[in-house]
């Protein structure tokens, strides 16, 4: 790995909620251009990591952006480098398109939220690259939940990110758009170098879309690696609790089905 | 995209402000006697008074509407209603009363006196509302408002009992006329008409130079955090300065209710909920149409005779609580938070 395009570099991380422990010495990195999906079942420490890396949960241990200790970066310089997905992004009611990706560059206006002109250069030209042109003045409420979370994607990109960070951006979304949505976001980060860390509960499309996966179960980081690496079917078994089966595919990706469990 | 710049900020600026001159002529235009239109020189002097008190007070109310309104992320907050007009009008009413004046004596030359202590009683106010109100670090919105009315009746008890104790008649314009809210040129200093304008307008300009970031302040608040908003820090910050608005107002005025609902909505419907445009625009049409409220109810009152006094918060309420239910029950037929 290129060590000049390391963007990301934490180690050590742990964090808990009052007594419980949920990241218990997690390490983790990423490079400029590389797609990473967090896999693990549902209280693994998905989110939690996503939110320490971001500082929004005070994890002990240690966290570099491009090389800088986390707390040297303020909130508007690390927000002009990761942007942030969550699960349930929210906008206010009768928001237009528009508004929303306005938004995004909240942290490069300046005082009384002044704009410049490339401010709205950088809106118009994401609308573009992610087809939102045509929907800029219509409301979000009128939008279907594939065109919204591309609107979310597009308030990310408009920070100009170094990195993106998201969690669960597919969940909601039907077959066909969470594909659309993978592929765009593997687009980005092969044409623009956007590192890109995804949290997931869809084992094969994050290992079809990912040059990495990392499992985490119980708030540790059990395996980390290649799609055909991580996706162990013993391993899998283990953390989710359940058979889960393997089928070797062309193209040297797995896919991993869970077998139907015995009735007792 | 057209950006939003400097110079669209001034023209905002520019045409709220056109607003409320438009609205304050009238009001100089009505006298409780003689017709409609341009005053006597003899009228204006009279007039311009209570049309620039009642412009002060009104738009440091609608600032601090527009202020909850972002913050809690509540249409329905307002000083009024969350309890922190009547908190300040009790602190100010007690730092009044003679017996308070002769234990205060050395603080009383200080210009800011009746100010700090109404805005004490807005952050006490502010204060219950909120540990009751909220519940694992998040505010519930039916109760804010439920804890809000509570103390509001409290506070308007409290306020009647220490009148009936010390029978006070000191108090300009009456108490209950205080209690509810009025316009009143005689009670006040010098000073305080002064500082009040200072610490509204210092207060206004920190939250236009923040309305950007409160922007951001409705989303969640890690999506906050993300877009580069230290949306605690800006909290505690907007609150204070709105909650300093409204007790300088209300030292002056007593607590006027809904315009700091009503206005913000009201400028709403022209420029959306942009705070960057909705605070000039809410903050002149609550001068402007308070003052209107206040000329409307010295006429009104003109019609009963000399004696008869018309506080403008019977007017406002009049127009103002009708509102209120009205965007309950859209806001309910939405399906929303509230």
């Amino acid at each position: 790995m290129d060590r000049m395009a390391q963007l990301l570099e934490a180690s050590n991380l742990s964090f808990s909620y009052g007594v419980r422990p949920v990241l218990r010495e997690v390490g983790i990195s990423m490079s400029s251009g590389e797609v990473v999906a967090l896999l693990g079942p549902n209280g693994s420490g998905k989110t939690t990591l996503l939110r320490a890396l971001l500082g929004h949960l005070h994890a002990a241990g240690s966290i570099n952006w491009d090389r800088r200790a986390l707390s040297s970066w303020t909130r508007r310089e690390l927000a002009r480098h990761v942007a942030y997905l969550p699960q349930t992004p929210t906008f206010d009611a009768g928001q237009t398109v528009l508004d929303v990706l306005r938004l995004g560059r909240a942290a490069y206006w300046t005082a009384f939220g002044i704009e410049s002109p490339r401010d709205a250069e950088v809106v118009e030209s994401n609308a573009k690259l992610l087809e939102l042109t045509d929907l800029l003045g219509r409301s979000m409420d009128e939008l279907s939940g594939g065109q919204r979370q591309r609107v979310f994607v597009g308030r990310c990109l408009v920070q100009e990110p170094a990195a993106m960070l998201l969690d669960e951006p597919s969940t909601f979304l039907d077959l066909r758009h969470q594909v659309e949505l993978c592929d765009l976001l593997r687009r980005l980060s092969r044409e623009k170098q956007i590192g890109v860390l995804m949290a997931s509960h869809d084992l094969n499309l994050a290992a079809g879309y990912s040059d990495r996966l990392m499992l985490l179960h119980d708030g540790a980081i059990v395996a980390s690696g290649s799609p055909s690496d991580v996706l162990q079917p013993e391993l899998l078994s283990r953390v989710y609790g359940i058979d889960i089966q393997r089928i070797e595919s062309p193209g040297n990706i797995p896919v991993v089905i869970a077998r139907p469990q015995p009735t007792p | 995209m057209k950006p939003w710049t400097a110079k669209r900020l001034v023209w905002m600026i520019a045409i709220s402000l056109l607003v409320w001159v438009v609205l304050a002529t009238l009001c100089l235009m009505v006298g409780s006697t003689g017709e409609f239109g341009w005053p006597t020189k003899q009228a204006f002097q009279i007039r311009l008074e209570p049309v620039l008190l009642a412009s002060i007070v009104g738009a440091a109310l609608a600032s601090a509407g527009v202020v909850y309104q972002a913050i809690l992320q509540n249409p329905l907050a307002d000083p009024y209603l969350l309890g922190v007009s009547s908190g300040a009008m009790l602190a100010a009413y007690l730092w009044q009363l003679p017996w308070a004046t002769r234990f205060l004596v050395t603080s009383s030359g200080w210009a800011f006196g009746q100010q700090s202590a109404a805005f004490a009683g807005a952050l006490i106010a502010i204060g219950i509302v909120f540990a009751l109100a909220s519940r694992r670090g998040r505010l519930e919105p039916i109760t804010l408002l439920l804890v809000g009315v509570i103390v509001n009746a409290i506070n308007g008890s409290i306020f009647m009992l220490l009148n009936a104790i010390v029978k006070d008649t000191a108090t300009p314009g009456g108490p209950l006329a205080f209690l509810v809210g009025t316009i009143q040129t005689t009670g006040l200093s010098t000073r305080q008409e002064i500082a009040a304008p200072v610490v509204i307008g210092i207060g206004w300009l920190i939250i236009l130079f923040i309305a950007g970031q409160l922007n951001v302040a409705m989303l969640s608040e890690s999506e906050s955090l993300s877009l580069g908003v230290r949306i605690h820090r800006l909290r505690w910050v907007a609150l204070l300065i709105a909650s300093l608005m409204t007790a300088s107002a209300v030292a002056i005025s007593g607590p006027i209710g809904f315009v700091g609902l009503v206005c913000p909505h009201l400028a709403r419907l022209f420029v959306g909920n942009d705070q960057r445009k909705l605070l000039p625009l809410a903050t002149a049409l609550g001068a402007g149409l308070l003052a209107v409220a206040d000329a409307a109810s010295r006429k009104l009152a003109a019609r009963g005779g000399i004696d008869t006094l018309l506080p403008v918060g019977v007017i406002t309420g009049l127009l103002g609580g009708p509102f209120f239910l009205i965007l309950l029950w859209q806001n309910r037929r939405r399906g929303s938070v509230v």
